[in-house]
């Protein structure tokens, strides 16, 4: 007989105790939202992390080379070259015929400062020796004038395309294109002919990709670089010296499609360890691997933070059943009055079955409610804390900044209905203990 | 259960050999050893007895709250010692109206709320059934209080209340134990001038009293010893309202209700 009358009173008695109703509501709610929280969290993290990789490219296998660690006492004579050889870049592109193309990149640390105006001061930076297919592989865009052509390579122009930072620092006042730059450590200079997009930074992947900050770069023709730069650096600093030697930093190798992206690696991995299986002067990165590997993190992350909001809904649940035990007894008399007028036990079982699940149906729905607007909570009390304690949100770490909570929409009815079927799951046992009592017993409870 | 609500039979209740042992874990205790009598409708009984003799388990086996040991007890044409505990709950929603001594009421539930329980129970709520409560609530002396709470009524306004919800399913007899017994002798009177004219008006009442003044009252007495009956006979000089006399009690107390209203 679960009659609309039989709500009514459910209702009236619940709100007979208004603050032990709210406080049973309030458990289930807090465990309700936290479902919704922690999965949004859980989502946030690794949806950023999955666009980090996505930036690298699911098609592409990058191919880094690593400086080995400078051996202490050895000699200045014998420094011995490391890294991906251009030799090696020509087989992998000729050889495996998955490869689409294969992209270059020679980076160096280098001080750059505007041709027209010497006095001022240098500005560190990264100096990116790449083929035009760079811009391609990527997905660079100028924003004004045009990125590295064959041509450029071909005749080995001094041309160079500089990064929107790097741009507005260099020529705060004044339009980049066409103005020289120049290296004073290599004493060279650079026409520029394009301004790139602003460009997110990627994240440290793994230990061998480390994080990378494209918004000082300046890009100019690999071919150029060789020629002029030639493939040692030499840095002399306050009494130190070192020197190294090494063709390329980096080739991104651009596979057809994301499937053939892990046997193509393999094949890599193989041709560059034919000679000597343990070199430890390059990486193989697979951005496509990673993501696979991100996309099982972040089922393992909803499950761990899923499993610890179920137990707050537990929780919740006990908390309810704690209440209703306390209920039951606390109206045994009303039992006993109930069965004595004609009241069946499945009629005592509704009665109190309707007033755990109005509890929970409260508490989903608040807790719904509160973690719908969570997203929104989070920016407001970054926004507070920036506008009003710059101190303290200078302190916090990266991921209380960046991160936003990003709603699963599965966790909404979940977490709903988790609410519900713990308040009947937990109102039972104390509605058919009501039911189950004997009504001359329950009658003479004072 | 056959629903022989509607053609009332001569006899309200016919009890044979009725037993009711309690198994206690050293032993057993014989509430009642072999009970026989028949109440015919329109009767007013009043069953006595000392403390201990079985008059409130016997009460319970005619309310259909407990079930008998053993021997039989036909209600309509219907063995109850035989039902399942669904089924006694149909019947005490239909057939039966008890009033208690401690009045028993609702407490979340209004005064009309609490006259329409056991129609909620047999599932006959509706415009018809509150219009027959609210009635009932004015036969009871009580129809300007219809919203208020058991709280906010005295305990004899409480007992009234509590009458007119045992009437609400025209049942077959009304079961009364100790109704009077938390009540002062005048509120006394007034329940029981309104028991004798609803027994006037045909209803059947079967009450366990303390009180011979109480007993006095009705048609026949039952005196119960050890759980047997040791007498069982009519009351000769049965005390009786006039019906001026009822009038006046009733006026008073009605009288008495308004004084409350507008305090
Ligand atoms: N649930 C029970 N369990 C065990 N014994 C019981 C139970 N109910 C009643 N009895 C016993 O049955 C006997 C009859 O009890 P009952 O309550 O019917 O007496 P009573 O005549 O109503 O007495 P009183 O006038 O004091 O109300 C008593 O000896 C009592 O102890
Ligand atoms: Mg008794």
């Amino acid at each position: 007989m679960l009659s609309l009358r039989t709500w009514i009173l459910g209702l009236k008695s619940l709100l007979l105790h208004p603050m032990r109703s709210a406080l049973t509501i309030l458990g289930i709610f807090i465990g309700v939202a936290g479902v919704i929280w922690l999965l949004a969290i859980g989502e946030g993290i690794s949806q950023a992390a999955q666009k980090q990789i996505e930036d690298l490219g699911a098609e592409n296998i990058i191919v880094r080379s690593i400086k080995p660690p400078d051996e202490a006492g050895a000699s200045v004579r014998t420094v011995e070259m490391f890294g991906v050889s251009r030799a090696e870049m020509r087989t992998i592109e000729s050889t495996i015929p998955t490869v689409e193309q294969v992209v270059p990149i020679r980076e160096l640390p280098q001080k750059f400062i505007y041709a027209g105006n010497q006095n001022a001061t240098p500005i560190d930076g990264r100096l990116v020796g790449c083929s035009p297919a760079y811009a391609d592989v990527t997905k660079l865009k100028p924003a004004r004038g045009r990125f590295i052509s064959s041509r450029d390579m071909a005749t080995n122009d001094s041309v160079c395309v500089i990064a929107a930072v790097l741009a507005r620092k260099l020529f705060p006042s004044e339009d980049p294109l066409e103005k020289p730059v120049y290296l004073p450590e290599k004493k060279e200079y650079f026409k520029v002919i394009g301004v790139l997009e602003p460009r997110n930074a990627t994240a440290a992947i793994g230990g061998s990709l480390a994080a990378q900050d494209f918004s000082l770069d300046i890009y100019i023709p690999i071919t150029t670089m060789r020629a002029k730069m030639g493939d040692e650096e030499v840095k002399r600093a306050s009494g130190s010296f070192s020197r190294s030697v090494f063709e390329l930093t980096q080739i991104t190798i651009e596979v057809e499609s994301p499937e053939e992206v892990p046997r193509t690696a393999e094949v890599i991995e193989a041709t560059l360890r034919m000679n000597d299986p343990q070199r430890q002067d390059i990486a193989v990165i697979v951005p496509y691997e990673l993501l696979e590997q991100a996309k099982a993190t972040r089922l393992m992350l909803m499950v761990a933070f899923g499993f610890v909001a179920a137990i707050s809904l537990v929780v919740g649940g006990i908390g309810i059943m704690n209440i209703m035990l306390a209920t039951v007894t606390e109206r045994t008399r009303e039992i006993g009055i109930r069965r004595a007028l004609g009241g069946k036990r499945s009629d005592i079982t509704n009665q109190f079955l309707v007033e755990t699940i109005s509890l929970s149906v409260v508490g989903g729905i608040i807790g719904v409610l509160l973690g719908v607007v969570f997203p929104f909570l989070v920016i407001g009390l970054r926004w507070l804390t920036y506008t009003f304690a710059a101190d303290t949100y200078a302190k916090l770490p990266d991921i209380a900044k960046t991160l936003q909570p990003e709603i699963v929409p599965l966790s909404i009815p979940l977490a709903f209905s988790i609410s519900v079927i713990i308040g009947v799951l937990f109102g039972l046992y104390p509605a058919i203990r009501a039911a189950r009592m004997d009504p001359i017993e329950a009658l003479r409870h004072e | 259960m056959s629903s022989s609500t509607e053609t009332k039979p001569k006899l309200a209740a016919q009890i044979r050999d009725l037993t009711k042992h309690y198994v206690l874990k050293s032993e057993t205790v014989r509430a009642l050893r072999g009970v026989s009598f028949d109440v015919p409708e329109g009767d007013y009984v009043a069953i006595m007895g000392p403390s201990g003799s079985g008059k409130s388990t016997l009460l319970n086996l005619l309310g259909c709250l407990d079930r008998p040991t053993g021997g039989s007890f036909m209600l309509g044409g219907d063995d109850v010692a035989q039902m399942s505990d669904d089924d006694l709950s149909g019947i005490r929603a239909s057939r039966i109206g008890f009033v208690f001594q401690s009045y028993n009421l609702i407490a979340q539930l209004s005064v009309v709320e609490n006259i329409e329980v056991p129609l909620y129970y047999m599932g006959r709520l509706n415009r018809e059934s509150r219009k027959k409560s609210t009635e009932l609530a004015g036969m009871v002396g009580l129809g300007q209080r219809l919203g208020h709470r058991p709280t906010q009524l005295s305990g004899g306004q409480q007992q009234r209340v509590a009458i007119a919800r045992s009437l609400v399913n025209d049942p077959y007899f009304i079961l009364a134990d100790e109704a009077t017994g938390n009540l002062d002798s005048v509120t006394t009177e007034e329940i029981l001038a309104l028991f004798q004219r609803l027994n006037d008006e045909g209803r059947t009442i079967i009450m366990v009293t303390h009180e011979d003044e109480v007993a006095a009252h009705a048609k026949r007495i039952i005196r119960l010893k050890d759980g047997e009956v040791v007498v069982d006979e009519q009351i000769k000089d049965r005390k009786t309202y006039t019906a001026e006399e009822i009038e006046e009690i009733s006026k008073n107390a009605h009288l008495a209700n308004q004084a409350d209203e507008e305090n």
